[in-house]
């Protein structure tokens, strides 16, 4: 066999047109890979508000929690549903959450709007949600006119920040009073207030968006929906936290996915063309190499097998970079409208296995196809022929 | 032998090489094509609004709607020639849940005469403006569902319990080609008198036609409606769209990063192959040289060379995307996303620019090598074994 040490002392010896195709497929590989990473993101920061155990029961058929109204009245009832777990203090574990939007400015677009989600919880916030922890400032006080922002959304909307003021009603300004973390979940996003200063100031008393409950286990779902979904009258429906995450997460994540796809699927044309066209130079340049293999004896498979070789290598070497490169990004973070919840989302660009299993196959898919032809052409020289040059 | 004859067979020296240089700039001016028509549709509406016209909302957010009487005041408001309303139904065919398009509860009388970019048969529409239950749809949408007039559909909406049932009373079209096609129009009187109490007496926003100074009569609206329970704010249409964009600003600044890198790289690719051709006729440049040819004339030979590349990448670029684009994917956009690109089309600045980049950028990818080229003494070009 061909020593791959020949390959590589080749590829070294044409430095300058060797970085050219690794770097081309280095950012084949970086965009993919970014893309990638994006739509991770967008399904990590969506999925860590709750896991398999726990629920929420929404109004029956909506695609969102701001579209939702569920009747104060049944939230007593779908609190006393089988499956439910009880607090310390023997109470069932669940809340009912208002959930609203407010148009905002972004501070990256200045005269521009976005929407912000405020939600309204439950004054005693780490009763449900012991996760929630304040950072800076403090907790907002039960019934006043006061608001705690998350973080990762802080600071991105005029005046979204510690001692600014949103008014979702006139004169009747919501004073932030504190900078929340949430695990990095999307709730990260979001303004919090007290159930029911959203409710008045947002003209929504006697409903509420969504109730959520923690379950004694994720076994206890299916009684748990059977019971809320009994009643065809009441209208609601119950999802897992996890379902709904899934689906609150498939339009973005999709669309970058796409995106990412569709992108790299044109760069990775031009990287190879790219690489086609040196590799089709070196083989032009070295025939009296391959002629000599040749008349020693290496059959035309081996000096096939040994081109396709050295265009994996540079493939690996560009794949090896570029995913380098998109580690970088994981400090980045990125923030946009999500379609499904029509509220600004704010995620980083999450490494996970998968995206580089992807982005390393994507790399050895452009050696192989671009080495191929090159390969193959120089497989075919007759020794005879190529030593005469 | 001219030098013009020259460099025009030196492209053909290495087909193989050359079909590839073309292809790869092709692939890259097909794909800058693609993502600036991306951000040229999604601008396009905001662009294309009719200047005189007014919109008014809820000033914390569009969801949240206004008391009904508020039309009356807008209307009365000094500068303001006619004003409609419309509400946001969030309507879907139920047996089709995953299929969006818009669905507006609007007021008959008003609503064609403020938008008149929808156009309706004046019988339909005086059809229309008889029947409580009828609606007006888009002809894409009709023809997507396969509705016709006379037809009784039955939608669902996402806010409000039951099924609602419409007769088609005629179908609408646009007179300029932006226009969302894909909406489905019904009385506002017909939502009003089956929601629920809360949801009664209310309206999503208003759109006014004024006598050609919205922003002045949208402050005046405003300050009206300050010292009433529910504040509103009112931008000329085009503000009011472009506000839109600013939630997916960070999508399409990161369309537009990447669609000037692929044109870097088609840079690169083309510089890479010049530099390949002028290394391999070094020796041919120093005969020129030495029978007389200046260095200026092997620049040009080099950059003419690569811009004749850019040339026929550019256009065999444009002849891929045009039907692609015209004939493929942009009809299938406007169907199924035409909340965002209602108009999908390669608009003729971008082919422009995707052609003219491809030109000039070739031509600067050569800049180097021709630089090279051209430097060289005859004697080192001549010595010089490829």
């Amino acid at each position: 066999m061909i020593p791959i040490s020949y390959n590589v002392r080749s590829l070294v010896v044409r430095r300058a047109t060797t970085a050219a195709a690794v770097l081309g497929i280095a950012l084949v590989v970086f965009v993919l890979a970014s893309s990638l990473m994006l739509a991770a993101g967008v399904k990590d920061t969506l999925s860590r508000g709750g896991g398999r155990d726990a629920a929420l029961v929404l109004r029956k058929g909506v695609d969102n929690e701001l579209s939702s109204t569920v009747d104060q009245a049944k939230v007593g009832l779908i609190l006393s549903a089988p499956g439910v777990r009880k607090g310390a203090d023997g109470r069932p574990l669940g809340t009912g959450d208002v959930s609203m939007i407010i148009m905002l400015e972004p501070v990256a677009t200045p005269g521009g709007a976005s929407n912000v989600q405020v939600r309204g919880v439950d004054a005693e916030v780490e009763r449900f949600r012991p996760e929630v922890k304040v950072v800076e400032g403090r907790m907002f006080k039960a019934g006043a006119d006061e608001a705690i922002v998350g973080r990762a959304i802080s600071g991105r909307f005029v005046s979204l920040q510690l001692g600014g003021t949103i008014e979702p009603k006139k004169n009747r300004p919501l004073k932030i009073v504190g900078v929340f973390d949430a695990a990095g979940s999307s709730y990260e996003s979001e303004v919090w207030a007290d159930v029911d200063t959203v409710k008045s100031a947002f003209g929504r008393e006697g409903m509420v968006s969504a109730v959520r409950v923690k379950l004694e286990s994720a076994a206890a779902f299916d009684a748990f929906k059977a019971h809320v979904e009994s009643d065809k009258a009441l209208g609601l429906e119950a999802w897992t936290e996890e379902q709904w995450a899934e689906k609150q997460s498939q339009y973005l994540s999709i669309f970058m996915t796409a995106l990412g796809f569709i992108i790299s699927f044109f760069f990775s044309i031009g990287a190879m063309i790219g690489a086609m066209i040196t590799m089709y130079a070196s083989v032009i340049g070295r025939q009296r190499e391959i002629g000599t293999l040749r008349a020693l004896g290496f059959p035309r498979r081996q000096i096939l097998f040994s081109f396709m070789m050295e265009s994996l290598l540079v493939s690996l070497a560009g794949g090896v970079f570029g995913s380098i490169a998109a580690m970088g990004l994981t400090f980045v973070k990125f923030s946009t409208l999500n379609f499904a919840t029509f509220s600004e989302l704010v995620f980083t660009f999450k490494a996970t296995p998968d995206v580089f299993v992807v982005a390393f196959i994507f790399s050895l898919g452009m050696g192989l196809l671009g080495g191929m032809l090159p390969a193959i052409r120089a497989a075919r020289m007759s020794p005879v022929q190529a030593m005469r040059n | 032998m001219t030098l013009t004859r020259f460099a025009a067979l030196n492209l053909f020296r290495n087909p193989l090489r050359t079909a590839l240089t073309v292809a790869g700039v092709a692939v890259a001016v097909v794909a800058f094509l693609l993502l600036r028509t991306v951000i040229w549709s999604y601008n396009v509406a905001a662009d294309s609004a009719v200047p005189d016209r007014l919109v008014t909302r809820h000033k914390v957010t569009f969801i949240m709607p206004l008391p009904k009487r508020y039309i009356d005041d807008v209307r009365a408001t000094p500068g303001v020639k006619d004003a409609t309303w419309a509400n946001w139904w969030g309507g879907r065919e139920p047996n089709k849940p995953t299929e969006f398009f818009a669905t507006l509860a609007v007021d008959p009388e008003s609503y064609f005469r403020v938008i008149d970019e929808m156009v309706v048969e004046p019988a339909d529409l005086q059809a229309w403006k008889e029947d409580r239950q009828g609606a007006i749809v888009g002809d894409m949408l009709a023809q997507k569902f396969g509705w016709k007039k006379g037809d009784t559909v039955r939608l669902e909406s996402q806010f409000f319990d039951g099924l609602y049932e419409f007769r088609i009373s005629g179908i609408y079209t646009a007179t300029r080609r932006t226009v969302d096609r894909m909406t489905f129009l019904f009385h506002w009187a017909y939502l009003n008198e089956k929601a629920p109490v809360e949801a009664r007496e209310t309206i999503g926003w208003i759109m006014s036609r004024t006598n050609g100074k919205p922003t002045e009569i949208g402050r005046t609206v405003d300050a009206m409606f300050d010292v009433k329970d529910v504040q509103t704010i009112s931008q000329d249409e085009a503000t009011f769209n472009r506000s839109f964009l600013a939630g997916f600003s960070a999508i399409l600044s990161a369309i537009n990063v990447v669609s000037i890198v692929i044109l870097l790289i088609m840079m690169m690719i083309l510089g890479n192959t010049v530099a390949m051709g002028v290394r391999e006729r070094t020796a041919e440049y120093g005969v020129l040289r030495a029978i007389g040819f200046l260095p200026k004339h092997i620049v040009t030979l080099v950059v003419g060379e690569a811009a004749v590349l850019g040339v026929g990448g550019g256009v065999a670029g444009l002849l891929v995307a045009y039907p692609v684009v015209q004939l493929g994917i942009g009809r299938f956009v406007e169907e199924n996303l035409a909340g965002f690109f209602p108009y999908f089309r390669i608009s003729p600045e971008n082919a422009v620019a995707g052609f003219v980049l491809a030109l000039v950028l070739a031509a600067l990818a050569s800049v180097i090598p021709a630089w090279q080229a051209g430097r060289l003494s005859v004697v080192d070009s001549l010595r010089r074994v490829a």
